[in-house]
């Protein structure tokens, strides 16, 4: 049995340069198509949906373009009795979709479009004894949750009201041997939960507690032959996971580690000419998820034609200073 | 083909309906799946069911999707009445088309919490919507909210059974131990059907539980294993697989030893895939925490099968004066103990090596050989500071360790085969090697030892790693395998040289 690599290969006539107004044309017509059979299928995660436009036109100053009165009406209308939101008009409240509609109304400078003594009630009452976060009042545990719970609190700027001594044990009994977190204590690392969790310890003001090198040691090895970054072992490379490997690299402080000129072209070649956006790998379909996550990444790597990101939250550093939010980074 | 709104209407709630009746006719489908097909053909419905395998015919879900869609999301805002049984179906098609649609799953809770839906039919669901969708988060979330409530009606149940017992036959002290431990088992909501040990009375519900649950159990296994098979390196299917164990068999020996042999074939299928290795840690790392912890109850397996928590038979024996006994049976138990972690690590990394050698190349394979270093490594100094704790105040808890400590036996190192030639016989080795049921005899060297308290004359150090890895290091070798070899190596001089 020989060795195939997983990876991709690129092609020499892959784009190799950035395509920044194909990129806002697209994103600017995907809202438009509110009848496509597709539109129907993402309803359920439709208030990420919007925070993933809005960022990546925010990152290539393109906000103007979006409506602003429409999104924010349709945010309002997505808050529940019990204060938290929910992707979509007659969907069930959610953490996920909480952060989401915060996270927009930061872009807007708009977070009063919501109760947000009912917001912080929500998240607050989604702790567990064990210091953990439930995802709804149905109980599931994640350490995404968690991340969504502080990282909606500290963009509210009320982090005092949850027990943050015990979220951050419970984070760090999710840690494993190889410095990398999964989704509950004794789950596999992934680069998407490191992600969460490295985020999340940065909002608390504990990457102390985390072995940056050791982390480190395992991200870099995501980086493949092509440039690209998978979030596991022996999986494809992927712009998403490119951006939460690249994104916890940063926030412990070890960017310097991995190929930054291979990474950019494996980013650049996942680009669509002819339609605009980026997709999950050359030549595969686009969307609006991996587009903010392409522009993100070239961001981090130091892009000038994009607004520089925040590792932390995925949202512009110049939202973040009206905010007054300066969430920790390891030098 | 339907056109007006009418006309999709009619169309639509036909075929929802012929979903039901589907699954009403043929209780045993266990697998969907969209039949290519643009256009209606003739006047007959979309849902074709084939022997177990129920099909929805392409051009229909254009119009299903949404109609399901709206019709649930309407009735969410309390703008259209839907009757119990209508809930149940539309949901239930929806979540066959898209099985992400958290709401139409918290519909589903609403319903199994006012007695609508029964938990094994939503577990049924589920299974089905995993064979197209083997990933859906929400399906998962969902499947662990629905054995919750299983497990929540079991505890329940043997609470009340237990308050009565307690009345009627056992001693006060008896009683503040039960009362105690079931009050821990409410407390992380899980339940268990205890091994019934000190009851007589309702020995026979207590069996009929614990059956339920073990059956639960063994079904949400094939789930996973089915779902990992579809997609691979499958982390919501695995993390779910930790999930189902760590609720439903916690301190469950057998349970774990019958996992870790019927992976062993798995993993060997499946090289490349991480999360089920990573499931292959999770269980040498819960074995070898059970076998530490308890030594004396848990190195028979087949004497625990209950699936109450472990801290839970330790409370009792203490309550119930039982450690003096305990204590003086441990010091065998512990040997036998330390003996058969010594035994899984062998084995472990034997089955590590012929896999390298017989599939060049594979990260997650030098990725788990990392990993059951670390734990080995890590169980080994454990045993170092008992022992030293052991010999400064005289106790005999000693020569646990042999003093060829290390896992890997030595005749492995790969110089003969690690450029290709000598997997196939590495494979045969390994099938002889196997476990038949979970529980292996321990090498005889290493017994001997044990049973004539030899002392390992100073602590084992780790001389077959880095001769196992410099066979991989010559020109001739995959330059892929040389790379994680070189790679493990770097890890071994740093992580593990570094630590104290
Ligand atoms: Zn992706």
């Amino acid at each position: 049995m020989g060795t195939q690599v997983k990876d991709v290969i690129i092609k020499p006539d892959a784009p190799s340069s950035l395509l920044l107004d194909k990129h806002a044309d697209y994103i600017a017509a995907y809202g438009s198509k509110k009848d496509d059979y597709e539109y129907t299928l993402s309803e359920y995660l439709r208030m990420s949906g919007i925070y993933w436009g809005l960022t990546v036109m925010d990152l290539m100053a393109q906000l103007p373009r979006m409506n602003r009165p429409e999104i924010v009406d349709f945010i309002k209308s997505c808050q529940h009795e019990c204060g938290g939101l929910s992707a979509s008009i007659g969907h069930d409240p959610h953490l996920l979709y909480t952060l989401s509609a915060v996270q927009i109304l930061c872009l807007y400078d708009s977070v009063d479009a919501l109760d947000v003594d009912k917001v912080v009630e929500y998240i607050k009452g989604l702790q567990q004894e064990d210091g953990s976060f439930a995802g709804d009042k149905w109980g599931e545990i994640d350490t995404r949750f968690s991340f969504c719970a502080v990282a909606t609190l500290a963009l509210l700027g009320k982090m005092d009201k949850i027990n943050v001594d015990k979220a951050v044990e419970f984070i760090l009994s999710c840690m494993n041997f190889d410095g990398g977190f999964g989704c509950r204590p004794g789950s596999e690392s992934h680069a998407g939960q490191i992600y969460c969790c490295a985020g999340f310890l940065s909002l608390t003001g504990q990457l102390h507690q985390v072995n940056a090198d050791l982390l480190g040691w395992w991200l870099c090895e995501r980086q493949l032959p092509s440039g690209g970054l998978n979030g596991r072992p022996e999986k494809l490379p992927d712009v998403c996971y490119s951006w939460w490997v690249l994104a916890s690299l940063k926030i412990i402080g070890r960017i310097h580690w991995i190929d930054k000129a291979k990474l950019r072209s494996f980013i650049l070649a996942c680009q669509d000419e002819e339609t605009g956006g980026f997709a999950d790998r050359p030549g595969d379909m686009v969307d609006p998820f991996h587009t903010l996550f392409g522009i993100a990444g070239l961001s981090l790597l130091g892009d000038e034609q994009i607004k520089p990101v925040n590792p932390v939250l995925c949202m512009p550093e110049d939202v973040l200073q009206r905010v007054r939010l300066q969430p920790d980074i390891l030098s | 083909m339907a056109e007006s709104e009418e006309e999709v209407d009619v169309l639509v709630q036909r075929v929802v309906k012929d979903i039901t009746n589907a699954f009403k006719r043929n209780p045993n489908i266990d697998e969907i799946g969209v039949i290519p097909c643009p256009e209606a053909r003739y006047n007959r419905s979309p849902i074709v069911l084939v022997e177990n395998k129920l099909g929805v015919e392409s051009w229909c879900v254009k119009f299903l999707l949404p109609y399901v869609h709206n019709k649930l999301l309407l009735y969410r805002q309390r703008k259209h009445w839907l009757e119990r049984e209508a809930l149940a179906d539309i949901t239930c098609t929806l979540l066959l088309l898209n099985p992400d649609f958290t709401t139409a799953w918290n519909v589903r809770k609403e319903l199994l919490q006012c007695g609508v839906l029964n938990p094994e039919k939503d577990l049924y669901l589920g299974q089905l919507a995993l064979t197209k969708f083997p990933k859906s988060p929400e399906t998962w979330i969902h499947r662990r909210w629905v054995l919750q409530q299983i497990l929540g009606q079991c505890s329940a149940a043997d609470r009340s059974k237990k308050r009565q017992q307690g009345d009627a036959e056992q001693g006060d002290a008896e009683r503040g131990v039960a009362e105690r431990r079931d009050a821990e088992q409410g407390d992380a909501g899980r339940g268990g059907a205890e091994r019934g040990d000190t009851e007589r009375g309702d020995a026979e519900r207590s069996q009929q539980l614990s059956e339920h649950l073990a059956r639960t159990l063994h079904q949400e296994m094939k789930v996973c294993s089915d779902a990992a098979c579809r997609y691979p390196s499958n982390y919501n299917a695995w993390s779910h697989r930790i999930w189902v164990l760590q609720h439903m068999g916690q301190g469950n020996v057998k349970v774990l030893h019958d996992e870790l042999s019927s992976m062993r074939l798995w993993v060997s299928m499946h090289v490349s895939d991480h999360s089920g290795f990573h499931y292959r840690q999770f269980l040498l790392k819960a074995l070898i925490t059970e076998l530490s912890q308890t030594p004396a109850s848990t190195s028979s397996p087949q004497q625990r099968c209950s699936t109450a928590p472990s801290s839970s038979s330790l409370h009792h024996s203490q309550a119930n004066g039982e450690l003096s006994e305990g204590e003086a049976a441990t010091d065998e138990e512990w040997q036998l103990s330390a003996n058969t972690v010594l035994q899984l690590f062998h084995q472990e990394m034997e089955l590590c090596s012929d896999l390298i050698q017989s599939f060049p190349g594979h990260e997650t394979l030098w990725s788990h050989r990392r990993h059951v270093f670390y734990l080995w490594h890590h169980w080994r100094r454990e045993q170092q500071q008992q022992q030293q704790k052991g010999s400064t105040n005289g106790e005999s808890r000693s020569g646990v360790l042999s003093s060829n400590g290390d896992p890997a036996p030595p005749t492995l190192s790969a110089q003969s085969s690690a450029c290709g030639g000598g997997g196939v016989n590495g494979q045969g080795h390994a099938a002889q090697a196997m476990e038949v049921d979970g529980v292996s005899l321990p090498d005889p060297r290493d017994s001997k030892r044990l049973k004539t308290g030899v002392r390992p004359p100073s602590p084992p150090a780790l001389p077959s790693e880095p001769s196992f890895v410099s066979g991989f290091l010559d020109g001739c070798c995959n330059p892929e395998q040389r790379r994680f070899a070189l790679a493990y190596k770097k890890w071994l001089d740093t992580v593990i040289g570094q630590q104290p």
